[in-house]
């Protein structure tokens, strides 16, 4: 007896994005498929991509990740080596955090000597994020764009700042993130804003906001569901690749509490807490997934399969 | 898939007869399809028309409970193929395994172990469901007193993972707890009559949904009834697909055969048992036995059965109203926050650690965090205002003064001046409130007279 499968067929499929490599770099390419993740069916040319953070500013590390990334994680271009190097990252995600107001307040012209740093420690793959302040950042995307010496990703373009980012982006041939606050609305609306600004499609991602386990993860779940359905069945605003940035997941006192006892070994937990968000996204349809911990780029690329 | 009012109406007599109380035929089927009358309100209606209506108005998934009362396990009876479309109703079951070959010693502190795998977590316990007892010694008595010890020491339901002659020597002890049977494919119809005789559910393991479509059959053809179908995947990505395929084939093509509640056995040396087990409760696993006991592992594959079998359209929220932190008095600090699960617990667990006595109001916002609340215009001057006046904080209180989440600091204004408070804003997180609290001159909560 042969049991007939009820296989769902796609109209859409996702646009494929490549973020480029410097010389002698592999560079990453997602999306393409024309089917939902982690099944034998459809085409899926590239398999979901598990990257690394690496980033500026004071760092308080909870446990698993002190005895970890610690002795690397203050020198971004030692840490951006040691990442792509010998941790597996396929990208990378440069936060530069450390030009923010509260963290330090390093010069934009710091950051941007950074991002040039980073790039010529590695030829990996790299996506720089803001600092998450508004001013800040309005400065700051147009000096890296400028200081970056080959084309990378600017995270991130959101309602307030997109024709800046994004701008600044077109003019030296880089990529933007989009983000949205995990809202499939705000989501379309952002690409089909960037559009308008003549961005080329197929060098724009999505982040629909990463909420850790325990804290927020069911929003981005069903977002991310929703958002590649909506790309799959021909919303070609949302056919584009998805970015989950997993850091988060670090934020859980579960992730970090050492003085809980009874919840088991404080670095195996922080590290399963950041792996099991990061399954979740890839379950829902993650395409590219941040992580902090090096063991987690082997775990998840574990499950990354197409 | 579920049938049309047209559908419904071809089945019927087509006579307009009146006797189910509606006009017309027409009218039922309409009824019908809306699931607001059912077949039995149509006496003339033939047989072939009420067996399939009520195919039709079963769950596409049939429910199967393991053990009894405050334990039972419920799995299946799921309707959506996505959480967002409705809800996902009966969490991923997890059981976690024990041989019965262990030391008497060994044997207690691993059921005080999986004992211990219960934690509290937004106002709600998350706790490993059932214990999965492994028979590797062979020896029929030996399992049937380890069932049996199993369950008094837990008080969790059994997974019986045992050949048919163990099988059937533990079921004479613990029957009534009403275990799963779960033996390995080549006792099958043994169990399976079992399973019909003493009306237990029988987890049914074959190779790849075309094995257990034979399986299922051959288990049907025994009597048994309360069923559970296990690929038996070789590798985490198989049992993805498998559990995906199997609940599409309940869903989607509402096939009768296959439609079973899918269970995965993780241990006994599975690949990356852990990373199979977060894929399986995000992709319809509906039982998941683990050999490990970590609390590591099991409090992130608790949480996020908790995260995604959570109601999209319903946060887990708390009881608004006003709640003592400590034993506040007349001048202690009023402190404002939202009734979403989530900001409830983690602002009154960092309240607490600041030991200073205080009134909590927890505003009506549909279980809502502050800002989102704000940007959905439930946490406003006015809601804040009027809970101010009616939640009845104004007679617990000498004074008028209210400590508002730092996020929302924009509100103050308009709370003075609706509710006539005055309005200190606090941190933007709750961690900060220990060191806020400790830091209030003493004059902040004086009495106010007038
Ligand atoms: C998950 C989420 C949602 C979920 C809902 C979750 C829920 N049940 O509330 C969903 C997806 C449904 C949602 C919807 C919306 N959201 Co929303 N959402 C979030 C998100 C990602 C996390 C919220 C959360 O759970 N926080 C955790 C809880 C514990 O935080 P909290 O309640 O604020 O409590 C902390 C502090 O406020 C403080 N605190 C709390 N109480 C008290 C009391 C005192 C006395 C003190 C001192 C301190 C204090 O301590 C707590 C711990 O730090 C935030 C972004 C973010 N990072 O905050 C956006 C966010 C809140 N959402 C936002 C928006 C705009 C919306 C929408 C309007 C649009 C949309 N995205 O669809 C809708 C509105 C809802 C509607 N109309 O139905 C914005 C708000 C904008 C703004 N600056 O005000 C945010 C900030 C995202 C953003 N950056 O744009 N959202
Ligand atoms: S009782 Fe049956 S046959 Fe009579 S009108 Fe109703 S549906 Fe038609």
């Amino acid at each position: 007896m042969s049991v007939a499968l009820p296989i769902p067929g796609f109209p859409g499929r996702i646009l494929a994005v490549t973020l480029p490599a410097g010389p002698g770099g592999t560079p990453v390419t997602v999306g393409g498929q024309n089917a939902l993740p982690l099944l034998p069916e459809g085409e899926h040319p590239n398999a979901p991509a598990v990257g690394m953070e690496v980033r500026t500013g004071p760092l308080e590390l909870p446990p698993a990740l002190a005895g970890t990334i610690g002795p690397f994680a203050g020198d971004p271009a030692a840490m951006a080596r040691k990442c792509a190097g010998d941790w597996g990252a396929r990208f990378l995600f440069l936060s530069l955090a450390g030009c923010h107001p509260d963290a330090g307040g390093q010069s934009v012209s710091f950051g941007a000597a950074v991002v040039r740093e980073v790039l010529s420690a590695t030829p990996a793959p790299v996506i720089v994020g803001g600092c998450g302040d508004e001013e800040v950042d309005a400065r700051l995307f147009p000096a890296v764009a400028e200081a970056a010496g080959r084309p990378v990703f600017l995270s991130y373009a959101e309602e307030k700042n997109y024709r800046l980012v994004a701008g600044a982006a077109l003019a030296y041939d880089h990529g933007v993130v989009s983000w949205s606050p995990i809202d499939i609305n705000m989501a379309k609306q952002m690409n089909l804003l960037l559009a308008d600004l003549g961005f080329p499609p197929d060098r724009v991602l999505i982040d629909p906001l990463t909420g850790g386990l325990g804290y927020g993860m069911e929003y981005t779940f069903s977002i991310v569901e929703r958002i590649r359905l909506a790309g799959l069945s021909g919303d070609a605003a949302l056919a584009r690749p998805i970015l989950c940035h997993l850091g988060d997941a670090w934020k859980a006192r579960e992730a970090t509490d050492a003085s809980e006892g009874s919840w088991g070994d404080v670095d195996l937990r922080g590290r399963r807490w950041e792996e099991t968000t990061g399954l979740a996204c890839l379950a829902a349809g993650a395409d590219l997934l941040v992580c902090r911990h090096p063991s987690n780029v082997a775990r998840l690329s574990g499950a990354a399969w197409r | 898939m579920a049938l049309t009012a047209i559908d419904i109406y071809k089945l019927l007599p087509k006579t307009n007869c009146r006797e189910c109380g509606q006009s017309t035929c027409l009218a039922f089927a309409m009824q019908i399809a809306a699931g607001k009358a059912s077949i039995d309100l149509c006496p003339p209606a033939s047989e072939e028309a009420r067996e399939k209506l009520s195919a039709a108005a079963a769950p596409p998934l049939p429910k199967v409970t393991i053990g009894t009362g405050e334990r039972e396990v419920v799995l299946g009876d799921e309707t959506v193929l996505f959480r967002h479309e409705k809800t996902f109703y009966h969490p991923t079951a997890i059981a976690v395994s024990i041989r019965d070959d262990a030391s008497d010693e060994e044997f207690t502190s691993r059921l005080a172990a999986i004992r211990r795998l219960s934690f509290e977590r937004v106002g709600q316990r998350i706790s490993v469901d059932l214990v999965a007892l492994r028979c590797a010694s062979g020896d029929a008595g030996r399992y049937a007193r380890a069932a049996a010890a199993a369950l008094e020491a837990t008080g969790l339901p059994l997974v019986l993972l045992a050949p048919a002659e163990p099988l059937a020597s533990a079921v004479e002890v613990v029957a009534a707890s009403r275990p799963l049977l779960a033996p390995p494919p080549e006792d099958l119809v043994p169990a399976a009559k079992l399973a019909a005789e003493r009306k237990l559910p029988l987890r049914v393991r074959a190779r790849g949904i075309e094995g257990l479509s034979v399986a299922l059959a051959d288990a049907r053809a025994a009597g048994a009834v309360s069923l559970v179908a296990d690929p038996s995947p070789e590798t985490p990505r198989e049992a993805v697909a498998f559990a995906t395929n199997i609940r599409r084939l309940a869903i989607l093509s509402r096939n009768r055969d296959l439609a079973y509640p899918s269970a995965f056995d993780l241990g006994g040396g599975f690949p990356d048992p852990f990373l199979a087990a977060a894929l399986l409760v995000a992709k319809y696993g509906s039982l998941l036995v683990l050999d490990s006991a970590d609390p590591a592992d099991l409090l992130p594959l608790l949480t996020l059965r908790q995260n995604l079998f959570t109601d999209p359209q319903r946060p887990i929220q708390v009881e608004p109203g006003v709640y003592p932190i400590g034993a506040p008095s007349e001048s202690s600090p009023v402190l404002i926050t939202t009734n979403f699960s989530l900001t409830y617990f983690t602002v009154r667990g960092d309240a607490e650690a600041a030991k200073v006595p205080a009134h909590l109001l927890i505003a009506d916002v549909d279980g809502m965090s502050v800002l989102t609340a704000w940007a959905a215009g439930k946490f406003t001057g006015e809601s804040i205002s009027k809970m101010l006046a009616e939640c009845g904080i104004g007679e617990k209180v000498t004074h008028r003064t209210l400590i508002l989440p730092g996020m929302v600091a924009r509100l103050s204004g308009r709370i003075e001046e609706l509710s006539g408070w005055r309005v200190l804003v606090g941190p933007q997180e709750s961690s900060a409130l220990p060191s806020y609290l400790r830091r209030l001159p003493p004059g902040a909560f004086l009495p106010v007279h007038g």
